[in-house]
């Protein structure tokens, strides 16, 4: 059949706008876009805890097969993302650290920042074992809250260990030595990052100001120094005290999440320690704690789908139901997992905000030369 | 109902059929190379099997945790797929580049000392809850000798050298840097130290060496090693009917390596990170957890249950442990220094370097330059293989004869007065290092009669040797075997054999000098 130079003429150009338009619509709906053609491949550092998230399958499935996006995510500490040069001049496109105020810092170290939001929250907590767990419970640093969980008062367990006093001293027998809760390097990782913030806030009795940091700052420094060897990353951190146990790592700052998607990975697992293990993992919820926001901060424009992709429903849902993960807001999602029901604290009222940018700086200063 | 079975069947060879077709479709997987830790050579056949299921030609290197570490510095080329050193701190705190990724812990290793049980029976240390003051003080009172790897290139000898100093603080959970500073501190350390009777850069050749002893009637007292390496000697020797050791795990702490498997990206894909995620799957997935168990090492809470204890050994990798906290980096970095410089028992070294006609040329050039590096002290404190004011070189260049002998002190004008000499060397002549070795016993005889020094004699050389082995055989076993001999080959047409023989006779290691004479002396460094 021939077709005359107009209608051809008429069909080139339908073509044409066609594709312009649907090339500008799906612009402007990355979640379609992933559908067709290629897709985009992005390079960031995200923070140890968040690397589970990401390697999970369905989330990599959702992100290429709906958005399109193909991540490659290197873990690093979520302070030395916003900080170390070595780490920058590799150009990432997107930082996924695990505080809001680590936006500022990126800001500050010179990153351009094309947008940033937060995708998840999730409580800083003390990880100990049972047996250790009820020592405290005795000698009156801890309450249990229903169920193998528990509050801790964390300000007294800080006194304790600025003051040297011994595990036996504070009810737990067994282990040698003095006292000490360990977290990641404030220096180069959110969750010991905000571990300083929160003990510095609370050995001065109100969120530490720059001219209120003086008085306590040598105590603090006394509190990082005794953890010793502080690793890089909470993934890490939280792996090792999986892996050493009680001996190794009597008590660790970590996220609440860490332990849900260690349970949810292998539910068996759980299973088999609950009924077996010498001694078990258990949650210290610190009273106050503080949240730690998972900011996702897009450094190029082409990272910045990657923000809608993550808060859409799908990927949130499952961030708490794989890998425990609350919410932009704190709350958790829909799913109950039975395993978990009684180890968690659903509602956390008893919250310090982090003190701002500057603060911590000054604090992270004093702690990096004390 | 009659046709129901062949048509299953038929289903069946049809499934198999497919399944077949698809495993013979499927691509080969990557060539990927592992740099590891000598303690893991027991793992590498798990290894093997998952690179084999997935047709991937997989190379194990085995090197020191320290040259792991020093290759992950920026800059630096690992020249491997996957790191997996003995303890995560030594990719923490030199990879600051962030290039390894994916780390997990694969087994927990405490570093504990295996005692012959006799020895132990005799220290009173049977079912005794034994500290590291302890050991001290079998060791200052003359009772107790051990095998242990060096500190700084080694992880197994850094992890007993720590527990040891921070025992020898006095406060066990913690070494601050302040402590390093303490005279009492050091001394106590110094004094412990002594108790070493051979070091080596390997934590498995050590294993070998306690063993070797057994046979050449060496009979060490005892060794501080991995728990799990602990028991692999002890399958040996028990199989040999030979006396075990006795596990002897200090109760105010030990030092524990978590055994990380890493990926390094080197920018080749997509396909080899999957592969390494799915290796790394598959060592930690609760059947491997439970054969790695199976050897002695501690898997994660609830993967595996651990190896039963064994009464007569005391070996338990169920039994929970004080763990030794790891201090600071910044403390470690000051800590091995230390232990380089001051506090390790200090070395007497010969070195047997050969100037025959063979050497002209890269032979010469390569020597010149090895002797460079060894004896500039910037050099060598880079990768913490640096001489003492303790230490006492001798050098002896050899042709047919030994041409020289300058015997020095390990100061820095001392080295670089060594060093002026040895550049003035020429390669000439014939070849003849089994007089050289026994001129070296001879030169090393006052010092090794004060037995403050760990010595050793090392033989460069690059081709056969004339004369007789029995030229230094026969002094050394007047001697009373107290040295060991090092082989650093080079050139294709050197005789492996012989220098093979002096190292066994002596217990000592012929090391590859082909591909880089430096790193070759910089290895035999680690081993005394």
């Amino acid at each position: 059949m021939a077709i005359s130079r107009r209608a051809f003429g008429i069909g080139l150009l339908a073509a044409s706008a066609a594709g312009t338009g649907g090339y500008v619509y799906l612009r402007q709906h990355p979640e379609i876009a992933g559908r067709f053609g290629e897709p985009k491949r992005l390079f960031g550092f995200a923070g140890g805890e968040k690397e589970g998230f990401l390697a999970n399958a369905r989330v990599r499935s959702v992100l290429e097969r709906r958005f399109g996006l193909i991540l490659d995510a290197r873990r690093a500490g979520s302070v030395e993302m916003v900080r170390e040069r070595t780490l920058l001049d590799q150009k990432p496109q997107f930082l996924w650290p695990s505080s809001s105020v680590l936006v500022d810092v990126a800001r500050s170290s010179g990153v351009k920042i094309s947008r940033d939001q937060v995708i998840f929250n999730s409580p800083i907590v003390l990880y100990s074992w049972d047996r250790i767990a009820d020592g405290l419970v005795k000698a009156g640093f801890a309450e249990p809250a229903g169920g193998p969980r528990y509050t801790v008062d964390l300000l007294k367990v800080l006194k304790a260990i600025i003051a040297g006093e011994s595990w036996e001293a504070i009810g737990v027998s067994g282990l040698f030595g003095r006292a000490r809760v360990v977290s990641t390097d404030p220096n180069k990782s959110n969750s010991g990052f905000m571990f300083a913030g929160l003990t510095a806030s609370l050995l001065s009795g109100d969120v530490i100001a720059l001219d209120s940091l003086g008085k306590i700052d040598g105590d603090v420094a006394t509190v990082f120094r005794r953890m010793g060897y502080k690793p890089p990353s909470s993934g890490k951190l939280f792996d090792d005290y999986i892996a050493g146990g009680a001996g190794a790592q009597p008590m660790i700052v970590g996220y609440e999440n860490q332990l849900i998607e260690w349970v949810l990975q292998d539910a068996d697992r759980w299973k088999r320690v609950e009924a077996n293990a010498p001694s078990k993992p258990v949650i210290l919820y610190p009273k106050p704690t503080a949240f730690s926001a998972h900011p996702l901060i897009s450094v190029d424009r082409s990272a910045d789908e990657l923000i809608d992709a993550l808060i859409s429903e799908s990927l949130l849902e499952l961030a708490w139901e794989e890998h425990g993960f609350r919410g932009p807001l704190g709350t958790i999602g829909k799913a109950r997992n039975s395993l978990l029901q009684s180890r968690l604290i659903e509602r956390i009222d008893a919250v310090l905000p982090i003190p701002d940018a500057p603060v911590m700086l000054a604090l992270l200063d004093r702690l990096s030369t004390a | 109902m009659s046709l129901a079975v062949p048509r299953s069947a038929a289903k069946f060879v049809a499934g198999l059929l497919l399944a077949l077709g698809l495993a013979a479709c499927s691509a080969p997987g990557p060539q990927f190379t592992i740099l590891s830790g000598s303690e893991n050579d027991v793992l590498a056949p798990m290894v093997q099997e998952f690179c084999a299921s997935r047709q991937a030609t997989c190379t194990v290197r085995y090197q020191g945790s320290l040259d792991i570490a020093l290759a992950l510095k920026p800059g630096g080329d690992p020249d491997a797929d996957a790191v997996w050193p003995a303890a995560s701190i030594w990719i923490d705190m030199y990879d600051t580049a962030r290039r390894v990724k994916s780390v997990k812990s694969i087994a927990q290793m405490p570093v504990i000392l295996g005692v012959r049980r006799s020895e132990a029976q005799a220290l009173g240390w049977i079912g005794a809850k034994v500290k590291t003051k302890d050991i001290l003080g079998a060791v200052e009172s003359g009772k107790l000798r051990f095998l242990m790897t060096s500190a700084t290139q080694s992880n197994s000898g850094a992890a007993a050298y720590l527990a040891m100093l921070a025992a020898g603080i006095g406060k066990p959970d913690l070494i601050e840097s302040g402590d390093l500073d303490k005279p009492e501190v050091l001394a106590t350390v110094r004094g412990l130290l002594r108790g070493v009777q051979r070091s080596s850069g390997s934590s498995g050749w050590l294993a070998d060496l306690y063993r070797e002893g057994e046979r050449t009637g060496a009979k060490y007292d005892a060794m501080w090693n991995y728990e799990a390496v602990i028991k692999e000697t002890n399958d040996k020797l028990i199989a040999n009917h030979q006396e075990p050791l006795y596990a002897i795990y200090p109760e105010d702490g030990v030092s524990v390596g978590d055994s990380p498997l890493g990926f390094v990206d080197r920018g080749r894909g997509k396909e080899v990170e999957a592969f390494f995620n799915d290796l790394q799957a598959f060592l930690l997935k609760n059947e491997t957890q439970a054969r790695i168990a199976a050897t002695g090492r501690r898997v994660e809470l609830g993967r595996a249950a651990p190896l039963k204890a064994d009464p007569a050994t005391n070996l338990d990798p169920g039994r929970p442990l004080t763990v030794v906290r790891p201090p600071e980096p910044a403390v470690i970095q000051k800590a091995l220094a230390l232990y380089q410089e001051a506090l390790r028992r200090p070395s007497l070294t010969a070195l047997c370097l050969d100037v025959s006609g063979s050497m002209q040329g890269n032979g010469e050039s390569q020597l010149l330059d090895a002797m460079r590096f060894l004896f500039t002290p910037a050099r060598t404190r880079e990768v913490l293989v640096q001489w003492s004011r303790e230490d006492q070189i001798i050098v002896l260049p050899f042709s047919d004869h030994v041409l020289w002998t300058a015997t020095a002190g390990g100061d820095d004008a001392a080295q670089a007065d060594l060093l002026g000499k040895t550049l003035k060397l020429r390669a000439d002549g014939g070849t003849d290092f089994y007089t050289c070795a026994a001129r070296a016993l001879a030169a090393m005889k006052p010092f090794l009669d004060r037995e403050q020094h760990l010595p050793a004699i090392v033989i460069m050389t690059d081709g056969k040797s004339q004369g007789a082995m029995s030229t230094f055989e026969m002094p050394w076993r007047s001697d009373g075997h107290r040295v060991p001999v090092f082989g650093v080959t080079f050139g294709d047409s050197a005789d492996r054999s012989q220098l093979d023989n002096l190292a066994t006779l002596t217990g000592g290691r012929v090391f590859d000098g082909t591909k880089s004479l430096t790193q070759a002396f910089r290895a035999v460094r680690g081993y005394n």
